[in-house]
């Protein structure tokens, strides 16, 4: 885990209101693995970090893809190339991605695409087939980067590929990853209990320590997303318990 | 020239006045890219006897300068401690106390026999904040006979230091510092978070599942200094100041009010290096004001 104060190097618009931006993070890039995070901070701004998926990590830099929903992603938008942002991580335990098998599905509900090129990266590298199938409200809100790969496209409206949810519109594959809000992942657990899923919560701290990130179980009890998270056995993780209230991905 | 930081609270000797909060670092375990020589102490996370699940989420949410938290005391609980903590605890060159709760007064003196004498654990911050079960869920800290109950069953089952959290929610924190101060505490930290709320305006409930949650951070500061002040003023055993220290500018403050040491908490979570941060500027504050030492550091503290 590193902290570092990353420079920001540039952005570029993926969706509507959707942007990628790209900062430079050597120890972050060099190490990340698909599904961990970064924990970035503003100073001044929030007094909590927040937390984002790494993107995509090239060389000494990495990518996040955000949205605006409040004050800080606000700010981290308003961020200039050249600006600082401080950088903590990376953060949390991945997607488990092992040869074997021959295809892996990437399903993914609006900002949910947040890790799945590096996931893609090491699927690939895992020598499997990657089908990614993107959903959105509708055509506007797709990110449908794709890294050259499969792509299924899923819009709520129908106004581009399949109507209805990624979830529905998705195949059946070896390996099954998906990241959206928690509501699209207790669907997804329906279909495939054994699938690895990126959940949402509220996190103070990223590290550990503050015990804020709680994923209610179905053994019971309560689980970090920071440290033991924020990856899960769909078919682990008590839906029910688990609030969808964070803006993140606010749609499948 | 290098600056005598060191310091004595309660039959400990500390070699420096900050030291990590409870509930904000875990066990000690947990906290990446630790600095270890900047820690004066460490006071574990709050455990009870038994294991507890903590509350649903979401537990936490962020306020104007500040977070509420209810995390409903999660812990693995006395025996998992003993087994899985204290030994890496032993081998550290800096005293770990426990944060002990109960909900009743002698489950808080069982939980102090149980450690007491157990290799790595150095004394204990009894936390009087929590909901007195066999009283109807009165707070301890809020009652001081109750405070002083409490504090007294943990006094008399164990020979190591015996610090005691104060609540802020109280009218007058000095009667509560003097009760467990007569009840055999070696000293005081003040103070743990003030309750708070905070509503969802599209859900029409509590941000927090628990409802209301504990507010810490810069918000509470000045509130936080005035009450270690008021209970440094009320007692003559060492006030650990706590509330809100982000920079050594805010550890100062406590001191200058009359606290012995400080704890850093929420900072924590927001700068993985904060308490490094806090002890090596109060160290160079003193140095660029000449003072050979922190006890030199001049303290406002009038006399009633
Ligand atoms: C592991 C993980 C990975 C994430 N990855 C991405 C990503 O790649 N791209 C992306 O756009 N978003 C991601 N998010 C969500 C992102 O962290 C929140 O959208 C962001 O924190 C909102 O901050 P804000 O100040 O703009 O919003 P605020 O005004 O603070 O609140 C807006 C909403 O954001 C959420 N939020 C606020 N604080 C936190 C917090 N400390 N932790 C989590 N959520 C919070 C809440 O839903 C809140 O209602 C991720 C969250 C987690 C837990
Ligand atoms: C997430 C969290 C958990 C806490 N857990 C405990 C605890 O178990 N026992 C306790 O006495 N205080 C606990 N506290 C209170 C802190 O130790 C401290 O008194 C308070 O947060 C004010 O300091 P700060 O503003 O520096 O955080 C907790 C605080 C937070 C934020
Ligand atoms: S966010 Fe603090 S423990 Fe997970």
């Amino acid at each position: 885990m590193f902290l570092t104060d990353a420079r920001v190097e540039g952005r570029r618009q993926v969706a509507r209101a959707m942007w990628v931006i790209t900062l430079d993070a050597p120890e972050v890039a060099a190490t990340v693995k698909a599904g961990q995070f970064v924990n970035l901070g503003l100073n001044p701004g929030p007094l909590l970090r927040r937390p984002f998926s790494v993107y995509r990590a090239i060389e000494d830099r990495i990518e996040v893809i955000l949205q605006a929903v409040g004050a800080g992603t606000a700010q981290l938008l308003a961020l200039r190339e050249g600006d600082l942002v401080s950088c903590l991580g990376p953060l949390g335990r991945g997607f488990e991605i092992r040869s074997g098998g021959r295809s892996a599905v990437l399903i993914s509900g609006g900002l949910g695409v947040a890790p799945m090129p590096v996931a893609a990266r090491d699927a690939r590298a895992a020598g499997l087939q990657v089908t990614w199938v993107h959903g959105a409200r509708s055509a506007e809100d797709l990110c449908s980067e794709s890294d050259g790969d499969a792509v299924i496209v899923a819009t709520d409206d129908g106004s581009a590929g399949f109507a209805g949810t990624s979830v529905a519109a998705a195949p059946d594959a070896d390996l099954v990853l998906a990241c959206g809000p928690n509501r699209m992942l207790a669907a997804v657990a329906g279909r495939w209990p054994d699938a690895q899923v990126a959940v949402e919560t509220y996190m103070g701290c990223g590290t550990g320590v503050c015990l804020g990130c709680a994923v209610p179980l179905k053994r019971g009890g309560y689980d970090l997303a920071c440290t033991e998270g924020p990856v899960y056995r769909a078919g682990d993780v008590d839906w029910a318990a688990l609030p969808s209230h964070l803006h993140y991905a606010a749609t499948a | 020239m290098s600056v005598d930081m060191t310091v004595r609270i309660g039959g400990l000797q500390l070699r420096g006045p900050v030291m990590a909060a409870s509930g904000t670092f875990g066990y000690g375990t947990e906290v990446p890219l630790l600095e270890r020589r900047a820690l004066g102490a460490m006071v574990s996370k709050g455990i009870f006897l038994k294991p507890r699940h903590g509350t649903a989420p979401p537990r936490i949410a962020e306020t104007p300068s500040g977070m509420l938290n209810a995390i409903g005391l999660q812990g693995p609980g006395a025996e998992a401690l003993i087994r899985d903590y204290a030994p890496q605890w032993a081998g550290w060159e800096f005293p770990v106390l426990v944060n002990i709760n109960g909900e009743s007064v002698s489950d808080y003196g069982e939980l102090a026999a149980r450690l007491d004498g157990v290799p790595g654990v150095a004394g204990f911050e009894v936390n009087i904040s929590c909901p007195n079960v066999e009283q109807g869920g009165m707070y301890f800290g809020n009652d001081p006979r109750a405070a002083a109950a409490v504090t007294e069953a943990v006094r008399r089952r164990t020979r190591l230091p015996v610090w005691v959290k104060l609540t802020p929610m109280v009218a007058d924190i000095g009667v509560i510092a003097r009760a467990v101060e007569s009840a055999g505490a070696d000293a005081v930290s003040a103070v743990n978070t003030f309750v708070g709320m905070s509503m969802d305006i599209n859900a029409y409930h509590p941000r927090l599942s628990f409802g209301t949650g504990g507010l810490s951070g810069p918000a509470i500061r000045p509130l936080a200094v005035h009450l270690a002040h008021q209970a440094a003023r009320a007692v003559d055993i060492p006030v650990i100041g706590v509330g809100g220290i982000m920079r050594a500018e805010d550890a100062l403050e406590f001191l200058i009010a009359g606290c012995t040491a400080v704890q850093v908490g929420t900072a924590t979570f927001v700068n993985p290096k904060a308490i490094a941060d806090v002890h090596d500027g109060i160290a160079a504050y003193l140095a660029t004001k000449g003072f050979a030492s922190l006890a030199e550091l001049p303290r406002y503290l009038p006399r009633d």
